[in-house]
This record gives structure tokens, sequence and C-alpha cells, in this order.
């Protein structure tokens, strides 16, 4: 352990919370993630007739979202805040915090990342304005809409005073987010940060520009897959409660695992296509960051989203990072349970590292049917597998070549 | 006198090859004229803009690898699949 490390707060997570296409509850996502069962499903939307994508990875109808607000909340509220907020309650629920202690609320908090923020009610409001010919646009459309609604409806349900604030960094915002909370912890600026990641953005003009990007897959994810088509598109949030290693200490929290450092970079490149070195030099930063050598790390969730630019290169990057030891990590994919929910899409997956850390269990990589012989690394393909897990790490690449990469170790021995 | 569908398409690539229409042949791809994997992209765009089609999703196509001679020859038959109901834009 360096001296660096050691005179810095150490940040643990303390509260979990989800809302994907798996329901309702972080428990549930991480079950659907062990047993292999797909969040893809048919596309439900009303112009599903004038759109291509067919399949997307939807919050269940039954998880009936809008019943969890009032109908104040609800008429400043986009979906994007939504799922955002009832993920926090669940983080803050279990983490056994109390924001009526006004210590506790002066401090606390909120960094959220998000790619597009309140794009359903910009969809909603523009349709109104532009094909129906409707003038009237509702007042609330700006407080819906603006990127930083999700971390402010967090901070208004708890009533938080701390510095909160959005980051958007497409598909690797939430790991960008929940690095700028842990340098917060470890810098003293607080010790509590409600952190994570919301996306919901399956609108028409949305689903149609991903169309026209030619990415998107026509019936699944296949992560890694020699019969790869590319990326599902999927909604939802994931919330944590972050805390110092003492503040949780102090309070006898149980502590569900360490965040132990992080590494970002850009690729300085392309606008899409992502670039091996600046994957590199994230991971790398992220192990010196936590102190890890390549060969503490067992398992890695993968970015793979299952185009064919994303899982070669990421393939190529874990070789060039971890050498020899990369035949020897357990490396997983679960955007075929969740879909790509770009801003949530970190969030989503530390839910399952999280668990993987906590039950000795590493994810699979599903629907992988076809082996590619450019992506040659172990990505439990087979099923769930029980395994010890010492430190984990979490992939988030992002167009625009923005990289966020997640260190984690089990929660640290009394 | 109108152009021909293949005029009209070898102009669209070589415009997003930024070279002379004339230096686009049938056989030439989308690598071979140096146009970026996203200025691919962009020419399907173009493509269906210009003749009010749309695309055949072919999953995981590679479009770098694409003939100007072959595009040409999907644009001719999505036109020719979309003339019997030319009643109204499908748009």
């Amino acid at each position: 352990m360096s001296a660096r490390r050691s005179a810095r707060e150490r940040v643990v997570i303390t509260g979990v919370g989800a809302v994907s296409a798996a329901g309702l509850g972080a428990g549930p996502l991480w079950e659907a993630m062990i047993a292999g069962r797909s969040g893809i499903a048919r596309l439900r939307h009303p112009d599903v007739d004038r759109l291509r994508v067919k399949v997307a990875a939807q919050l269940p109808e039954s998880l009936a979202l809008e019943s969890h607000f009032t109908q104040d909340q609800l008429s400043i509220m986009d979906r994007v805040s939504q799922v955002a907020v009832v993920a926090a309650r669940e983080a803050v629920t279990q983490s056994g915090l109390d924001f009526a202690d006004a210590r506790l609320a002066d401090q606390a908090m909120v960094v959220v990342g998000s790619s597009v923020g309140g794009e359903l009610t910009h969809d909603e409001q523009c349709r109104r304005l532009y094909s129906e010919s409707n003038a009237r646009v509702h007042p609330f459309t700006i407080v819906r809409l603006m990127m930083n609604a999700p971390a402010s409806q967090i901070s208004m349900e708890y009533g938080l005073h701390g510095a909160s604030f959005v980051v958007a960094s497409a598909c690797a915002s939430s790991n960008h987010a929940l690095l700028q909370a842990v340098q917060a912890i470890r810098c003293g600026q607080t010790e509590v940060v409600i952190s994570g990641g919301t996306e919901a953005c399956l609108s028409y003009a949305s689903l149609r520009a991903w169309e026209a990007m030619r990415i998107l897959s026509a019936d699944t994810c296949r992560p890694f897959s020699a019969h790869r088509t590319g990326l599902v598109l999927g909604e939802g949030a994931a919330m944590f409660v972050l805390e110092s290693l003492a503040h949780a200490r102090a309070r006898g929290a149980a502590i569900l695992c360490e965040i132990a450092g992080g590494g970002m970079s850009a690729d300085g490149a392309d606008i899409v296509q992502p670039h091996m070195e600046g994957q590199v030099l994230a991971l790398q930063r992220a192990l010196a960051d936590a102190g890890l050598a390549s060969h503490d790390i067992d398992y890695i969730n993968a970015h793979g989203t299952g185009t064919r630019a994303n899982d070669v290169t990421e393939t190529r990057t874990l070789h060039a990072v971890f050498g020899r030891h990369a035949e020897k990590l357990a490396v997983s994919s679960t955007k075929a349970i969740h879909g790509h929910a770009l801003g949530a899409t970190g969030a989503l997956e530390l839910v399952a590292v999280v668990g993987a850390l906590q039950h000795a269990v590493v994810p699979p990589t599903i629907n992988l049917d076809a082996p590619d012989p450019d992506c040659d690394l172990d990505y439990v393909a087979e099923g769930a597998r029980p395994m010890p897990v010492r430190a984990a790490i979490s992939n988030s690449f992002a167009f625009g070549g923005l990289n966020a990469v997640l260190a984690l170790t089990p929660a640290p021995a009394d | 006198m109108t152009d021909t569908i293949e005029q009209r398409v070898f102009r669209l690539i070589a415009k997003q090859a930024k070279v002379d229409p004339s230096e686009v042949r049938a056989d030439s791809t989308m690598a071979s004229l140096n146009v970026p994997s996203l200025g691919a992209v962009e020419l399907i765009f173009d493509l269906e803009d210009e003749f009010d089609i749309s695309f055949p999703d072919n999953e995981g196509a590679d479009f770098n690898s694409e003939t100007a001679g072959h595009l040409v020859s999907v644009v001719e038959k999505v036109l020719a699949d979309k003339a019997p109901a030319s009643g109204g834009s499908a748009n």
C-alpha cells in the first residue's frame, strides 16, 4: 500500500439502488445478471411502426414508475429524474444514512452521470411545437429537461446542501461522475456522496438518430461474439452511496466494497472510433491510482457493447495492459442483460462489480454464440462463475473517445 | 437532361471522398477512396436523402468495403421495389 494512498481518505460503497430492464431494485438486476436473463425485448413505443429498431431494454411496464411520485413531483420531473430518484432512495435506505441529521445534509453531495438528460421532455415538447402546430409549450419544460435536473431532484428529495452537479461524457458519464465523487471524498470536501448514472432517452427522435448511425442490432446484443451486430439501447439508473471509510466505520455501517481508484483519459483522436492508446492510459491510471498491480485483478466488467469496433479494440486494450495475465482474467459484458443505457450504463454495470466482490460470483457474458478470433479472452460465456474476486475493474469507453475506468476491492477487513 | 442514378450516386461518393466524380469507378471501395468510416455512414444518409429511400438494414455491414457499383445497384433495387407503391412518401 503506497504512502500516497494511505494519506488520503479511502472511499467505500454503503448503499446500492437500481432501476433497469430487470425491474425495480439492484437485487433483481444482480439476479438477472447471474441468471443470464436478458431484459432486451420487443420495443414498446407509440412510433414503433415508423422505426427500424425493434428491440430495446426498457423498464418493465409493471414497474409503474410514475406511481412512485406525487402529481406535483411528476409535473416537474422527466423520466430521467424519476429513475434517478427511485434508485437513490433504494441506495440511501440500504446505507442507513439519515439526512435529517443537519451536519450530514449540509455536506452530502450528489454527482450524477447522464448522457442527454431530459430527452423525452425535449422530444414531446418539440413534437407539439413543430408537428402538431400547438404553440403552447409546458411551462416546466426547462426544469424537466435541463441536464442537472436528476442531481437537483435527488438533492431536493433529501434536502442536501453539498456541491451537486451532473457529469456528461456519453457512455462514460456514470464512471466519470463516480470518480468525481471519489475525488471529493478523498480530498475532504465531503464524507458522503450520492452518485451514479441515469438515462431515459428512448424517444422517437433519439431512436431515429441512433438508427442513422447504423450501429444498432436488429435483434439482440452479442458482446464479443463473431455474430455481434451492434448495440441494443436501454434505460434506467443506478445510484450508490459513497462514504469515506472513516465515516462508514464510525457509524458502524455495513460496507459493501471499496472504490480503490480510477483512471480517466481522452483518446484525442476520433469522435466515434475507439482508440486503444487512450483506453490503455485510463486502465493504467486506474491501476496506479488504486495501488494495484495488473495481476491483482480477477474480474473485468467490460464496456462490451457488441459493436464490431468496441469489442475488438477493448480486447486488444486488455492484452496491452495486462500482458500474460490477460488470459487469466474473467471478463464479462452485462450489456445483453440491461442494454446499453448510455449515461447510466457504467452505474448499472457497477452493480455487477459490487455483486461479484460481495458474493464471489462473476456474471456471464450471454449471447456469445460464436467465438471471434479477434476477441480471444475468457468472457465467462458458460454462465455465472463462482470465484474469489480480489479486485475488479469496470470499463466505460464513450463516443468522443472519453474513457473512465473504476478499480474496486472487497470491503476492507476491520 | 437528367443525371443517371449512377452519376448521382458517384457524385455523392465523390463528395465524401473529396475527389472529382470522374475518379469514382464501379469497383472503387469506400476504403480505396479513403472515405472514413463515419463518412461512409454519412454517405448512406446522403443517398437516402437524395433518392428519398430507406437503405436496407444489413446487420453488421462493413460500409468501408462497399463498392461504388454495389451502392448503385442497391439504390436501383430499392427504387424499383418502391415504384409500384409510389402513392405517397414513406416519410
